[in-house]
């Protein structure tokens, strides 16, 4: 029961009809399977696009830094915030002989430094939060012609949007981000994401192309298959409000509301708490351009912020599917789910229940994605064919091949 | 002995850095109950101590980890191998006041 379906074009092809240069011709398999057009991918987009790499809240205070690995860039960042409030952000890489400047513990490494630097373990070399080389043991040995001053880090471009840090590692003067997000700026930056400062997170590696598991994240015909399990009858298949903008993409997908199951267990903790997607949520926290008729039915946005950023609005609730391409058969995958704090053991309680939910559904959906790929990489089928509910794939295949092809 | 600045401005978790009037600057520790006051310039690299980390007694420079005691001003961990001045802290009334001779 879709409150919307008497205004809308819902016979099929409707999505075609409304973006009839998308296509709707097979779509080949090779842009998933061959490594020379990955190597593309990384010269052309991921070494120019803008790419969300971290919370502002991430780096709170003045000292407080990250670094992120980008793999797909061949680089690591780091952001920091200096004495001045400012974030910025810089290659891992000291200019002495090409260590990384922060050691990192893996994809994602946190740290602080009351005094707003980072130091090089190697040989100590010191660089504060402009930058800037600050200190070098035994300056007095080099020769002449090196000057400290020459002898910064590598800074990155990067600006912020709603709380969410940018980097654009591509050397060049680089489209503004504020034009890079353009209207999907407009239509999410309305949503107080700080608001949810609880939350869980998931990651592992899968042997799959980048855009293997981003598809499949990127349309609802699924859900009546793989999450036959967690979210038995709980959404529609069919996706609605697919607005496109530039790159990115986004649609809403909404609930089966005389369908939703009901367990004893379920309805004690959605009584409780708003933690879980399987429920009908309200709209308090959501900004106009979401849900904007506050259709009952409507359970979350469902968006792409290209390349690789699949993020998610609900009632006081947000998540992020990051796929974070390592090698063209080669994925990190990372889902981040944020809701507001706790108040009570009762709320917690039921925010438990949603994370062991969530966490059931992105366990079936990452298990497709190793057997996808496996299936491509046969060569028994060449093509892939989409049907209209699944535009927001065919944007993205259509989006990559343009940049690819540039 | 000379004013250095008020106890309370002595942060319970973290050194203040002081600069006197003749631009000499120290910072301030407050550890365990009392008061300690050493030079602020690490003796190894060009860093404030007031911007490191005090741990079992020991100010941790923030460019290079290394350490010194802030009783004492002498070396407790490498790369630091110079010692610094430390300077006796005498409280009077809600004023700390150190002694430079």
């Amino acid at each position: 029961m879709a409150t919307q379906a008497s205004e809308t074009d819902q016979a099929p092809g409707r999505w075609a009809r409304k973006y009839p240069e998308l296509g709707q011709e097979p779509l080949p398999v090779t842009p998933y399977i061959d490594p020379d057009y990955y190597q593309k991918e990384k010269d052309r987009i991921f070494k120019k696009q803008w790419l969300y790499v971290a919370l502002e809240r991430e780096v709170p205070e003045i000292g407080s830094y990250k670094v992120r690995r980008l793999d797909c860039a061949d680089t690591s960042v780091i952001i920091m915030r200096g004495k001045d409030g400012k974030v910025r952000a810089f290659h891992n890489a000291c200019s002495h002989r090409g260590n990384t400047v922060v050691t990192e513990d893996g994809q994602e490494t946190y740290g602080r430094n009351r005094a707003g630097v980072v130091t090089c373990r190697f040989h100590g070399w010191v660089y504060d939060a402009l930058g800037e080389l600050v200190s070098v043991p035994q300056e007095e040995r080099f020769y002449s012609c090196f000057d400290k001053a020459d002898n910064g880090l590598a800074e990155v471009h990067c600006d912020i949007w709603a709380g969410f840090i940018f980097v654009n590692v591509d050397p060049g003067p680089v489209q503004p981000l504020k034009e890079f997000l353009g209207g999907y700026a407009d239509h999410f930056g309305g949503f107080d994401y700080g608001a949810c400062d609880h939350g869980f997170t998931y990651h592992t590696t899968l042997d799959c192309n980048w855009k293997v598991a981003s598809d499949a994240f990127a349309e609802a015909y699924h859900v009546d298959t793989i999450h036959a399990g967690s979210f038995p009858n709980v959404f529609e298949g069919a996706i609605e409000d697919v607005q496109l903008f530039g790159p990115h993409r986004t649609c809403s997908v909404r609930l089966q509301v005389d369908n939703l199951p009901q367990t004893p267990i379920g309805d004690l903790a959605n009584a409780r708490s708003r933690g879980s997607l399987a429920a009908v949520g309200g709209a308090t926290t959501l900004p106009p351009t979401l849900n904007p008729k506050r259709d009952e039915d409507w359970g979350f946005e469902l968006s792409v912020l290209f390349p690789s950023l699949l993020l998610h609005v609900s009632e006081g609730i947000w998540f992020t599917h990051q796929f974070w391409p390592i090698a063209h058969d080669k994925t990190l995958w990372e889902g981040k789910y944020y809701l507001k704090k706790p108040r009570t053991y009762s709320e917690l309680w039921g925010f438990e229940r949603s994370m062991v939910l969530q966490r059931n559904a992105w366990l079936e959906d990452t298990a497709t994605m190793e057997d996808t790929y496996r299936a491509m990489l046969s060569g028994a089928k060449k093509y892939q064919h989409l049907q209209d509910e699944e535009i927001l794939i065919r944007h993205n295949c259509k989006v990559v091949d343009e940049m690819v092809g540039a | 002995m000379q004013p250095l600045c008020k106890a309370a401005d002595v942060p319970d978790d973290e050194p203040l850095r002081v600069e006197l009037p003749d631009g000499h600057a120290v910072a301030v520790y407050r550890w365990e109950g009392a008061f300690y006051c050493t030079d602020d310039l690490c003796s190894h690299g060009e860093a404030s101590l007031a911007e490191g980390y005090v741990e079992d007694g020991e100010i941790v420079c923030p460019f290079h980890m290394g350490s010194f005691c802030i009783r004492s001003g002498e070396p407790r961990a490498a790369p630091c191998s110079v010692p610094i001045a430390a300077y006796k802290v005498t409280v009077q009334g809600e004023e700390l006041l150190i002694d430079r001779m």
